[in-house]
């Protein structure tokens, strides 16, 4: 039955690993937004090869799941390293690359994919007429992009990008099957040590909630704070 | 890797991948309508029930939320006094219904909100009840609005279904391993490969048939206002 005394020691267990989590959470969020945003700035520029190569790339990793993505990266990317490195002649064992590298490589791979979706959306809510105005006034294009465009479409950008931080923090959980300690793979060490397996979930269920909230919660503020300045 | 020799033991195991995907497909629709209907109704203490469950669908990872269905189910019968009869299989289904449910509300919610104003204030006016206004003036709208937004939920049932695995459900995923355990995990890579193209396969399937919705919903629509939404990964 659902045992409460061990909630206790089972949330400063589980709490150990937030940090990592937020950690790991973060780096992928900055990867691909950069790769998102290139991804964007390609197809807004209409580049000719490269567009059909972004187009193609969306619509590969929007239909794989992320758990196959991962394992693709953990069992494909260790031997592609490898023959890289032998093929400069360079001196490296790519197999000892630690698994959490391998996570973030396959969760940036997939994110980048949204990432470019939500820039697309953004830069599509940007009034081209203003960049017009700002050319006629004799502003660069560096100005323009600064002082115009970037404050506009990051303020349009906020809620969906808030979005997948926390679908990049849930999407960490399943790196639990490459040996890669998130809050959720702790929940399960912790339930195996001691047998109370449900009320380590139901830990970390609230740890997750706790995290969405606040995650929304600051979204929110730094949208009405923005808005609030322009 | 013997190709011939592995698909078919993988497509095998298709059925109870489906069967898994339409009891969740089904059940969370209703849960949906039910979760929908609470919030949009402000019943007091239900519709803020309605919100914390849908919040635990959407941030918790599916992962997580199936293993609370798996451990959690027992002890829910078990308070009833009914013997467990619950198998991997099972829990898969309520997990995956409860997450579906929970994510779809959050599809819905928005579609009935975006139908004009002044629909809503005209049904009222002409004396309509809450479920005539429903049936007969918003939902129609609110269908066209929905769909895009369906779509992406279908799919990430599929891509959600492919984690059943790990609480125990003899899916493709989990014949896949066993497959590879087989040949002395020598054709991981390529199994995954194979596993990537079957699931997008089914994803292809379901974004066909939702966008030939799309292509026939705009004629119950007043404007053309479709919600864009974009394709945001959810596990």
């Amino acid at each position: 039955m659902f045992d409460f005394d061990v909630l206790l020691p089972d949330t400063l267990s589980i709490l150990s690993a937030v940090p990592l989590t937020l950690a790991l959470a973060a780096t992928i969020f900055v990867l691909s937004t950069i790769i998102g945003s290139l991804f964007a700035f390609i197809e807004q520029r209409r580049v000719p090869v490269l567009r059909q190569g972004v187009v193609a790339y969306k619509v590969v990793f929007k239909g794989v799941p992320m758990v196959i993505v991962i394992f693709l990266a953990y069992y494909g990317v260790p031997p592609a390293l490898q023959f890289l490195t032998t093929l400069f002649g360079l001196e490296y064992n790519a197999h000892s690359l630690p698994n959490w590298i391998l996570l973030v490589i396959a969760l940036t791979a997939c994110v980048s994919a949204f990432q470019a979706e939500i820039v697309k959306g953004a830069l599509n809510s940007f009034d081209r007429g203003q960049a017009d105005a700002a050319y006629s006034l004799g502003y660069t294009g560096g100005q323009m992009f600064r002082r115009i465009l970037f404050p506009q479409v990051i303020l349009a950008a906020i809620p969906d990008l808030a979005n997948s931080v926390m679908v990049i923090m849930k999407a960490l959980s399943l790196g639990f099957a490459i040996e890669v300690i998130d809050i959720f793979a702790q929940a399960q060490l912790t339930a195996a040590l001691n047998y109370y397996y449900l009320e380590a979930f139901v830990v970390a269920v609230v740890i997750y909630m706790v995290i969405a909230y606040l995650v929304t919660f600051s979204a929110d503020r730094a949208e009405k704070a923005l808005r609030l300045r322009m | 890797m013997n190709l011939s020799e592995m698909l078919p033991e993988l497509i095998l195991a298709l059925p109870l991948t489906l069967a898994i995907m339409f009891v969740a497909l089904i059940a969370g629709f209703f849960l949906a309508v039910l979760a929908t209907t609470f919030r949009i109704r402000r019943v007091p203490v239900i519709s803020q029930l309605a919100d914390l469950y849908v919040s635990y669908a959407r941030s918790v990872p599916v992962v997580l939320q199936l293993f609370v269905a798996f451990y959690g189910l027992p002890v829910l019968v078990a308070l009833f006094e009914i013997s467990d009869f619950f198998s991997p299989n099972v829990a898969a289904m309520l997990g995956l219904s409860l997450y579906h449910g929970g994510y779809l509300s959050e599809v819905m919610r928005p579609a009935y909100l975006a139908v004009d104003r002044g629909q809503h204030d005209a049904a009222d006016s002409l004396g309509y009840g809450f479920r005539q206004k429903i049936f007969r003036v918003v939902g129609p709208q609110a269908v066209h609005i929905a769909l895009p937004g369906y779509g992406n939920a279908l799919i990430y049932l599929i891509h959600n279904v492919a984690l059943v695995m790990y609480i125990g459900a003899a899916d493709v995923m989990a014949t896949a391993h066993l497959v590879m355990q087989r040949h002395y995990n020598q054709y991981q890579f390529e199994t995954y490969l194979l596993l990537a193209v079957i699931y997008s396969l089914l994803c292809l399937v379901a974004w066909l048939i939702v966008r030939f919705f799309e292509r026939r919903s705009p004629m119950y629509a007043s404007a053309e206002r479709q919600v864009k939404m974009p394709l945001m990964a959810n596990v």
